[in-house]
């Protein structure tokens, strides 16, 4: 196969990457209409069940080496604070204690995790290495330190009256908003508040490093092996190729573990030190007060709309509560880029806060963004007085409404029609009630990105027994992105799931594959496999063409089988590969760049039903309804999965997930899980799912993604149910008992 | 201190310090990783594992206090875990899989004192155990397949 260097667009998370990429010349046919497509769309179970329920599968804080030295971190107790006194002499006399490093003490080429200025509580100082936790944490005890402590900002308000911002605030203007909105018949202001939410993936930040004279092995709880190599590297001096980077499996990331972390890189530095294998483990509550948080938004908006509830203009703007670190999420896209409207004005504020950083969760920017807008429309539905789906469709954009340049699939309007006769929209008047239980039926419009792009690579490999392996440079953070390159690949070999291994989570095995986040995993690598088992099915084809002396274009793979397409033969397939000895057929696949001069985009619509007891004021989501419109779906049960969680994490942000702090000490006051409340199954409303649209024609097998779209209108959906059983609409989530009952006046 | 007990059928004579937490023995001296700890406080449920047939929270256990009981973590093998396994899998009762171990072992003590549960007795037995990744509909599923009648 000949490689070519090609310059390719990527939209991630709403930023467009330019990159150079190399690209292989890729033959594979995509499928013809009414064509089989088996396995991929029929429901399969994860191919690492085994291993997920029997403890083998291997995560990051499971790993022991010999020798292993266990680390821990000095953390600031203050908001804001200079250290004045730090004794690291005495933490190294420890017994057990082999190195202690602190404030400014790092990688030689990389900036130090450790300051001794920290910025919030919870900020790292010192660091420690010790034959034993406990001797760990006698040594942190030793180190004493005493603070001068510091005046501190952790409120918006607080933060935005003194004008300082984390990043410079942004504007964007299309058309005139101004004179749009003066000449609107009707106009509409409305504001909401998002509020910060945690990410509390189970397995904590984590890293085990082991750094040889060959070079550093780092396991890590990470979202983007060679992102995370590329950092230590980098720190470090050290060539990408002498760094390995290492997660088999994964407790889950939500868009929290990108990277390295901080904690790769003291685990490094502590190894390189001590010449000893050293793992760093957050606890939950530095987890909590450091991984970082979905970022708290403050939104306002000024609707103009003629009188039948065309948008004419919409002025918005939103405050983000930024803490230490971070980038301006694209929390008012939703406005920009859901609707035709023909006049938008958007300002971003995002400031500077005495907490950890601010780090993407899942549709970072766009889920807050979401929950505000979709809100404010339901708002204007009512001043209009028309039906909440049918503002939606009157305001429907058939081309991205910023660039005018055309979706390369978009079936928005067929998700409102689906998702209202799923739900029973047409009599949601009918649920209310007038007792002390109210019930109400809200929708939210879905707009995400998750088309993917290169680079991605993938290799397939079938030897003797015809038990297939497929290498791939990503991760699987629990996405079941290394089951759905199973799928994909039994198709092209016939040969079926159960049978293919997936080795993914290290970068010493193949080149580039994505990370997984901004719903671009298996967007990206989907075609990439597909290519390398063609490649494979090709030559195993041309083999048994020789064998059995028919052409190969009358010869397909199916079941385990080499088959004629006139019947006549039926072979296994490994009368060919049993011929391979200890060799393998392979085949290399990567991915090609996307169309050009289209928006690829996802699309949903969710209808929420919701139930309050304006005694109590508790609020339980009974039934959510979610289309959505990904492209070709690869293996509908992950699918369900991935739409589940969503649903459960946007239920959560929506009715109980606030990390609140304490304005006197700028601490946060509820870090751990017995105070900050997560959805248990007790919270699981029932949930009717289903995927509209067909494969995207204007990408490789059709494929867009899925990770971020379920969650984004979960909350803005609630909310609409809330307001419309209610007839009180909430500005603040999440939709606490006493902020109900304070909306009723109660 | 000298604690004897046995785990997953096999007898084990360990030498613990007594402020050692049960998860902790397991996973750093015996090599039992496969129990998880995501909160080391009581709060998450995803060190569970039985003792004497009974969830406990292994983080909150203290190892020197089962001496002398039976003890079974999600590297055991019972007809019953066989039954879950196949079910949680069926059904796609966990996404990262961290939380499934702890899961499993509610699931199995629900199961051992209550064959039939009905959706509420699920509900109930099963909301100490956080999924993050929001898998409870398969989980549920899974406890009522893997249940008698099921």
């Amino acid at each position: 196969m000949t490689a070519k260097l090609v310059k390719t667009e990527a939209v991630v998370e709403g930023r467009t990457e330019v990159r150079w990429t190399l690209v292989e010349e890729d033959d594979t046919p995509e499928f013809e209409d009414g064509a089989a497509t088996r396995p991929i769309g029929e429901p399969t179970p994860r191919i690492t069940a085994r291993a997920r329920t029997t403890g083998s599968a291997r995560f990051t804080v499971d790993i022991a080496l010999p020798g292993l030295l266990e680390a821990a971190v000095l953390r600031s107790p203050h908001a804001n604070a200079r250290v004045t006194s730090l004794d690291l002499d005495a933490a190294r006399a420890v017994p057990g204690v082999r190195a202690v490093i602190g404030p400014g003490e790092g990688p030689e080429n990389g900036d130090s995790p450790l300051s001794d200025t920290p910025g919030f509580a919870g900020a790292a100082i010192a660091a420690v290495a010790a034959d034993s936790a406990d001797a760990a944490e006698a040594a942190l005890a030793a180190l004493a330190p005493e603070y001068e402590v510091l005046g501190f900002v952790t409120g918006i308000d607080e933060a935005f009256e003194k004008h300082d911002f984390l990043v410079d605030p942004t504007e964007h203007e299309r058309g005139d908003p101004d004179a749009a909105l003066a000449a609107a018949d009707i106009t509409l202001e409305a504001s909401y508040i998002a509020p910060a939410q945690l990410h509390n993936s189970l397995e904590p930040h984590a890293a085990v490093a082991d750094w040889r004279d060959e070079g550093l092995v780092i396991w890590s709880s990470t979202q983007a092996i060679y992102d995370a190599r590329a950092t230590v590297a980098e720190a470090f001096g050290l060539d990408p190729e002498r760094v390995r980077v290492i997660c088999e499996f994964m407790g889950g990331g939500f868009g929290s573990k990108f990277g390295v972390g901080p904690q790769g890189i003291l685990a490094a530095e502590l190894s390189r030190r001590t010449r000893r294998p050293v793992r760093l483990v957050n606890s939950r509550r530095e987890e909590n007060i450091t991984a970082g948080f979905r970022t708290p938004a403050k939104m306002d908006y000024t609707i103009g709309a003629s009188a039948d509830g065309r948008l004419q203009a919409v002025e918005a703007s939103a405050v983000m509560g930024m803490g230490s670190g971070g980038w301006a999420f694209p929390v008012l896209e939703p406005v920009k880029s859901i609707y035709a409207c023909p006049n938008v004005r958007l300002m971003v504020a995002p400031v500077r806060q005495n907490l950890g950083p601010s780090v993407a969760f899942r549709a970072p920017g766009v889920m807050e963004g979401t929950f505000g807008f979709e809100q404010a429309l339901d708002e204007l539905a009512e001043k209009v007085g028309i039906d909440p789906l049918d503002l939606r469709r009157l305001n429907h954009s058939e081309a991205d409404p910023e660039s005018g340049k055309p979706y390369s699939s978009k079936h928005l309007l067929e998700c409102y029609d689906r998702a209202a006769e799923l739900a029973g929209w047409a009599e949601r008047d009918a649920l209310r009630g007038d007792g002390r239980i109210r019930r109400g039926m809200g929708a939210a419009s879905q707009y995400w990105w998750g088309g993917g792009g290169p680079p991605a690579y993938a290799e397939v490999r079938v030897g003797k027994a015809a038990r297939p392996a497929i290498t791939v440079g990503l991760q699987d953070l629990g996405t079941g992105t290394m089951t759905a390159c199973a799928v994909i690949a039994s198709e092209r070999l016939g040969i079926p799931v159960d049978a293919i291994t997936v080795y993914a989570g290290d970068t010493s095995r193949i080149g580039h594959g994505p990370f997984s986040g901004g719903s671009m995993t298996l967007a990206s690598i989907a075609p990439a496999v597909r290519s390398a088992a063609h490649h494979v099915r090709t030559e195993i084809l041309g083999l048994a063409a020789e064998m059995f002396e028919i052409a190969a274009s009358d010869l397909t793979l199916e079941d385990g089988e080499i088959r004629s397409v006139d019947g006549t033969l039926r072979q296994p397939i490994t009368e060919v590969t049993g011929k391979l000895g200890n060799a393998w057929i392979s085949g290399s696949g990567s991915r090609g760049p996307n169309p050009e001069g289209m928006n690829v985009n996802t699309f949903g619509c969710q209808i929420a039903q919701v139930a309050v007891d304006t005694g109590t004021g508790r609020i339980t989501v009974e039934r959510i309804v979610a289309v959505h419109d990904i492209g070709r779906v690869v293996n509908p049960m992950g699918a369900r999965s991935q739409v589940m969680g969503g649903i459960l994490q946007g239920i959560g942000f929506t009715l109980m997930e606030e990390r609140v702090v304490d304005p006197t000490t700028g601490t946060v006051v509820n870090a751990g899980l017995e105070d900050y409340k997560v959805p248990t199954i007790a919270d699981l409303p029932e949930v009717v799912c289903e995927f509209v649209g067909d494969p995207d024609p204007h990408l490789k097998l059709g494929v867009k993604g899925l990770g971020e779209p379920p969650v984004i209108p979960t909350p803005g959906a609630i909310g609409n149910a809330v307001a419309h059983a209610l007839g009180v609409r909430l500005r603040e989530a999440p939709y606490t008992p006493r902020r109900v009952l304070e909306a009723l006046g109660a | 201190m000298q604690v004897r007990l046995t785990i997953n059928g096999q007898p084990h004579e360990l030498d613990v310090a007594p402020h050692r937490a049960l998860a902790d023995v397991l996973r750093d001296d015996l090599a039992l990783t496969g129990t998880k700890v995501a909160c080391g406080e009581g709060t998450c449920g995803t060190c569970t594992v039985l003792l004497d047939g009974r969830p406990v929270l292994s983080c909150l256990t203290l190892a020197g206090a089962c001496d002398g009981s039976e003890l079974q973590t999600v590297e055991g093998s019972t007809p019953l875990l066989e039954r879950l396994r196949a079910a949680f899998t069926a059904h796609d009762g966990f996404q990262c899989g961290f939380c499934t171990p702890g899961q499993l072992m509610s699931a199995a003590a629900l199961l051992e004192r209550t064959p039939s549960p009905s959706r509420e007795e699920i509900r109930v037995a099963m909301a100490g155990n956080l999924c993050r990744c929001g898998a409870y509909e398969g989980i549920e599923q899974a406890v009522a397949a893997a249940a008698e009648g099921g």
